[in-house]
């Protein structure tokens, strides 16, 4: 507040003073026409209207209330009433709102005309991609068309994008940005379970008392949780925090054991750990004998890096005996050898998973996803869980953690992705009859072929098999791997390229048209997070200028295209309809959908929601009413849990003479994916004001490199000067660096090479080779 | 300009009408007594000729009944500790 | 004669039995305890509110026979400058060892305060010192005094289009609420209500007494510790208490 705000509430208050003189008992409301608060005794509560509402980044999916005043949000608190977080945030969660006014927020369409964006009224502009949209299908047909969307779209922005798309226009070119952060954790559920999304809930940390991260730096990424697991600890000694990971972070330091392991010897390390349990007949055989069958697939399967690279899985059944014989190059000897491990923690991981008096729970996130054998490795961790029967019961708990806010909610449950449908997949002809029966459309409008995953849809546009691209919500720009190619691609002539956002972005910046987003609060929503939870929030403030929410843009541009009849809702209410149309697709004790009613009234609600209550443990006929008996893994045909044999196989880049370091890139608690939101919240950006690249001391004495100085890193596809930080949060292993991707000034996505699981077609940022020398 | 506050009572069952009007000024906030018709009203303008276009607003509204002075501050006077 | 002679010392040595273990008995009874030791009760339930009454209820009597000198360095604007917001977690505007995320070594000093040569002033007492991941939620600022690369302390963009040269963007627009007032007390000397929401702040002490409190919080009588006995939650007002009317309604 400024000088004259202060002085302005000096002058109200000696007004009310006044008053309360002559009148004795009166009270005042603020100009707000609030009616629950006073104004000279301030209520504990600030006088605010607090409303709920999911946080606006990671995937844990806190509970905030945020404080409006005058049609501001000016304040934040934890919500004590959401189960997820209990009143607690992180630093973004504590200034979330500050993102929503920075000075430069986008509040006009702007449409580029010679080389230059020009503000034109929104109409226009939406009227002006709709044509471009038409003619493109016209002259180059319906696959030249595409959109891609977002893990941050709301649930009915993914769902009006998935009806326009396949539903109206009649094409797959539908991808979301969650396939670059949760896909390989999908195919991993898929082939392991058959159905997606995690088994178990955050109430699992109340029971477990053995935590293995692997991979993921919880302490910052998923900040909230992990306090969650700390606290645990405080109230109970005997619990154990394993950090299984590549490079010493802060989660190491508040770890009970912290072991580093080579990049990409994860599968070797959980295979060490299945043949460690076989080999000390640990194997809980009465839950394998039940609920468990054995398959292998196909090995040396590549790694997506030739255009159009096409990948078909031959699975086949096996016995335990074969899944034994199989695991034999998997000693804790030989894989000590391979992944720096030393075998005798590779025993104390596996004693501890096979200890029957611990309950244990693994937890992951993009170490795990973003991985060229990511779906492997999801599949190895679920491998571990199922041998010892540690699975689908309270503290027993394989947990795939979400990097987004609603990479579940909408990527996953809508299926906003080239293959899939809100329920089921395009391939299946039921699924396209039950979808062609909600959306009232002929089924042989929605294909049946799926076309291009992410990585592949963004090389079609620089081929030219696409010539029109609509972006929502993400910043591609910037987080391309191999940037460089595709940045390029866009740029080419005779591509439109569409995006809507809030802030101008390097996206934004090769955009032919710019549409203004209503940023989250700015409409009304829900989230899906981690744990199945679906939590909706209310229109709390006006969008400023023209910003209209991604939802209506859809449906304004669907309309000018002649699709009125699938999209026939009034701005007041269409989201609710549009919530009971999707609730539509998941019906079933499998997949039900909590009524909207409930989602107002609760800071969140998980499905399954069935007959009035939260499936907490899927699979489990004690807490599931689709299982039946004891465990009923319902998503395979044979009711059972799969474990997939799948080996270790290096990644396609690995250190050599030329680039004798491994390049490692994520992200630091600040900042949110591109910073695009987090750097313009002015505490935020202070914390972390730019990119930078850690170094091992030992390393950087080698190079004579110190704190703070210039380095150059190049791979084969790009070069970048950035400050050397030493010792700062975190510590790289000697042989490896690390740098965060929020800084669009900085842009790692040049150097990283994009290489992807063929199963999943989600690349791997994690690793790649790179030169390292002083600038 | 000096900041000024005042109390405004209005006539007798105008008073929404009047918070309607103020806030319909420029240069005016309004903070309404929850139990009482009585309002606090903070005024502050950039320059002389809008303070005077003001004040003759407030004095033609219908609804005051009367709008009494209680504090006016000028920049100069009041010291606050910045930060 | 011999006869009652035995007879006599027979009965002094039985009356000497006697008499030992009449003492004995009574001696070894009175060490017996001489109550009935209770039963294991259940654990106390937390009230989440309730909480942090007590916590620090020890430093209570060292507070009040301090000297009443005012801190100086740590005053309301101060304090408020280090929030985004009233009620925000504060910014660390000292320079810190990055070798830890919290824990032991913020709380060395933050758990119970005391004077911290270094700085030359009281530490600020943390209200939750059982969360221990401090830097979730506290961050320091840059020009950091760590070694950390230094940006400029305002976002800026690159230039529109895409174009070379940075062009100074986007400054914040935020506003926030005023702080809550000092006074509010109903009547004059009646004690004031508490203007903040106690969520993550049920100790009292923490801020409000001892010499690392803030100025114009500091409490003047730290050594009376029920302080919600007297320091009601101000609440949003209720309609104003009303007997019904004659007749019901």
């Amino acid at each position: 507040m400024n000088r004259r705000d202060v002085l302005k509430s000096m002058a109200a208050g000696a007004a009310i003073g006044a008053a309360e003189a002559m009148f004795p008992g009166v009270f005042f409301v603020p100009a707000g026409g609030l009616s629950t608060a006073a104004a000279q005794t301030p209520a504990a509560d600030g006088g605010l209207a607090w409303k709920k509402t999911p946080c606006r980044f990671c995937g844990v999916g806190c509970g905030l209330l945020v404080g409006i005043s005058n049609g501001r949000a000016v304040a934040v608190k934890g919500d004590p009433a959401s189960p997820v977080n209990r009143g607690l945030c992180c630093v973004k969660g504590y200034h979330s709102v500050m993102a929503l006014y920075g000075k430069d927020r986008l509040t006009r369409a702007l449409v580029r005309k010679d080389g230059k964006l020009v503000p034109v009224p929104m109409k226009e502009a939406l009227d002006l991609v709709a044509s471009k949209m038409a003619e493109t299908i016209k002259t180059h047909g319906k696959d030249a068309v595409a959109m891609y969307g977002s893990g941050q779209w709301t649930i009915p922005d993914g769902y009006v994008a998935s009806k326009f798309m396949k539903g109206g226009i009649g094409t797959n070119n539908l991808e979301g940005n969650a396939r670059l952060c949760m896909a390989s954790a999908v195919t991993g559920f898929m082939t392991s379970f058959g159905l997606d999304e995690p088994m178990g809930c955050y109430e699992d940390i109340d029971h477990a008392d053995t935590f293995v991260l692997w991979g993921n730096n919880m302490a910052e990424m998923h900040p909230v949780l992990f306090s969650r697991l700390l606290e645990r600890r405080l109230k109970n000694p005997d619990v154990k925090i394993i950090d299984l990971a590549t490079r010493w972070t802060r989660t190491s330091m508040a770890a009970d054991r912290s072991i580093l392991f080579k990049p990409q010897t994860d599968l070797a390390i959980a295979n060490a750990i299945c043949h460690e349990i076989i080999r000390n007949d640990w194997v809980h055989t009465g839950f394998v004998r039940d609920h468990v069958s054995f398959h292998e697939g196909k090995t040396s399967i590549g790694y997506g890096l030739e255009d159009k690279f096409a990948f078909k899985d031959e699975p086949k059944t096996i016995t335990l005996e074969r899944y034994r014989e199989l695991l034999a190059d998997y000693s804790v000897e030989k894989v000590e050898a391979l992944s720096g491990v030393p075998a005798r923690e590779l025993r104390y991981l596996a004693s501890l998973y096979a200890d029957p008096r611990r309950k244990v729970m693994s937890l992951w996130c993009m170490g795990f996803n973003q991985h060229t054998r990511g779906t492997w490795i999801n599949n190895l961790v679920y491998n571990i869980h199922l041998l010892v029967g540690k699975i689908a019961t309270p503290g027993n708990s394989p947990f795939s953690l979400t990097g987004q806010p609603s990479a579940c909610g909408t990527v996953r449950e809508v299926g906003t992705l080239t293959h899939r449908l809100p329920h089921g997949d395009v391939t299946d002809e039921k699924a396209r009859k039950l979808a062609a029966e909600i959306w009232s459309v002929p089924v042989e409008r929605i294909p049946a072929k799926p076309t291009y995953h992410t990585v592949e849809m963004f090389r079609a546009v620089d081929r030219g098999d696409i010539r029109f691209l609509w972006i929502q919500v993400t910043n591609p720009m910037v987080t391309m791997p191999k940037l460089r190619r595709y940045r390029d691609g866009l740029k080419k002539d005779d591509r439109f390229i569409v995006v809507s956002d809030v802030y101008p972005t390097p996206t934004t910046d090769v955009a032919d048209v710019v549409l203004p987003a209503a940023m989250w609060i700015e409409r009304e929503g829900m989230f899906g997070n981690s744990e199945r939870r679906t939590q909706h929030f209310d229109r709390m403030l006006t969008p400023p200028g023209e910003a209209m929410s991604d939802t209506w843009q859809i449906i304004e541009v669907a309309r000018r295209m002649g699709f009125e009849k699938l999209f026939p809702w009034s701005e007041a209410t269409h989201i609710p309809e549009i919530w009971k149309e999707y609730s539509r697709f998941q019906h079933g004790p499998d997949h039900e959908m909590a009524p909207y009613e409930e989602l107002k009234k609760r800071p969140g609600v998980m499905w399954p929601f069935v007959n009035g209550k939260e499936t907490k443990w899927r699979y489990n006929g004690q807490y599931d009413p689709a299982a039946k008996g004891a465990f009923d893994f319902y998503g395979k045909p044979d009711h059972r849990a799969w474990i997939w044999f799948r080996p270790y196989e290096a990644p396609p880049e690995v250190p050599d003479a030329q680039y004798p370091f491994w390049l490692n890139t994520g992200r630091v608690l600040e900042h949110w994916h591109t910073g695009s939101m987090t750097r313009r919240v002015p505490i935020l950006h202070q914390a972390v004001p730019a990119a930078y690249v850690e170094l091992h001391p030992d390393d950087a004495r080698r190079l004579g490199i110190g704190n703070g100085q210039r380095v150059r890193l190049v791979t084969r596809r790009g070069a970048l000067v950035l400050p050397a930080q030493i010792d700062g949060r975190a510590r790289p292993p000697e042989g490896q660096v690390f740098v965060p991707f929020f800084d669009e000034g900085l842009l790692i996505n040049e150097l990283t090479l994009d290489a992807y699981c063929p199963i999943s077609g989600q690349p791997d940022y994690k690793k790649c080779a790179v030169k390292v020398e002083r600038a | 300009m000096p900041i000024k506050s005042y109390l405004a009572y209005p006539v007798r069952g105008q008073r929404e009408a009047l918070v309607a009007a103020l806030r319909g000024l420029g240069g005016c906030e309004v903070v309404v007594a929850a139990n009482r018709d009585l309002l606090v009203v903070v005024t502050d303008t950039p320059d002389e000729a809008t303070e005077d276009a003001l004040q003759e607003a407030l004095a033609r509204l219908p609804a005051i009944e009367s709008l009494a002075l209680v504090a006016g501050i000028s920049e100069g006077e009041a010291r606050y500790e910045s930060t | 004669m011999d006869r009652s002679r035995y007879f006599l010392i027979g009965l002094g040595v039985l009356l000497m039995a006697a008499l030992v273990v009449v003492v004995g008995l009574s001696l070894t009874a009175g060490e017996r305890p001489a109550r009935v030791l209770p039963v294991q009760a259940a654990p106390t339930p937390t009230l989440p509110t309730e909480a942090g009454m007590y916590a620090r209820v020890d430093a209570a009597a060292e507070y009040a026979a301090m000297p009443k000198e005012p801190n100086r360095k740590r005053t309301r604007a101060v304090y408020y400058a280090r929030r985004a917001y009233p009620g925000a977690p504060p910014v660390i505007p000292h320079a810190i060892d990055e070798g830890d995320a919290g824990g032991r070594l913020c709380l060395a000093c933050h758990g119970d305060g005391g004077w911290a040569p270094r700085f030359e002033a009281y530490a600020p007492v943390t209200p939750h010192p059982e969360l221990i991941s401090c830097r979730q939620c506290h961050v320091p600022q840059s020009p950091s005094p760590n070694p950390l690369p230094r940006g400029e302390r305002v976002f800026t963009t690159l230039a529109p289009g895409g174009g070379e040269g940075r062009v100074r963007g986007s400054v914040s627009d935020w506003q926030t609420v005023t702080p809550p007032p000092l006074r509010g007390a109903a009547m004059p000397g009646s004690p004031p209500p508490i203007p903040h929401a106690l969520q993550m702040r049920e100790n009292c002490r923490a801020c409000h007494a001892g010499p690392a409190a803030v100025d114009e919080f500091r409490t003047s009588h730290p050594e009376r510790v029920t302080c919600r006995q007297c320091h009601a939650l101000a609440a949003p007002p209720a309609e104003a208490f009303a007997r019904p009317a004659e007749g019901g309604r």
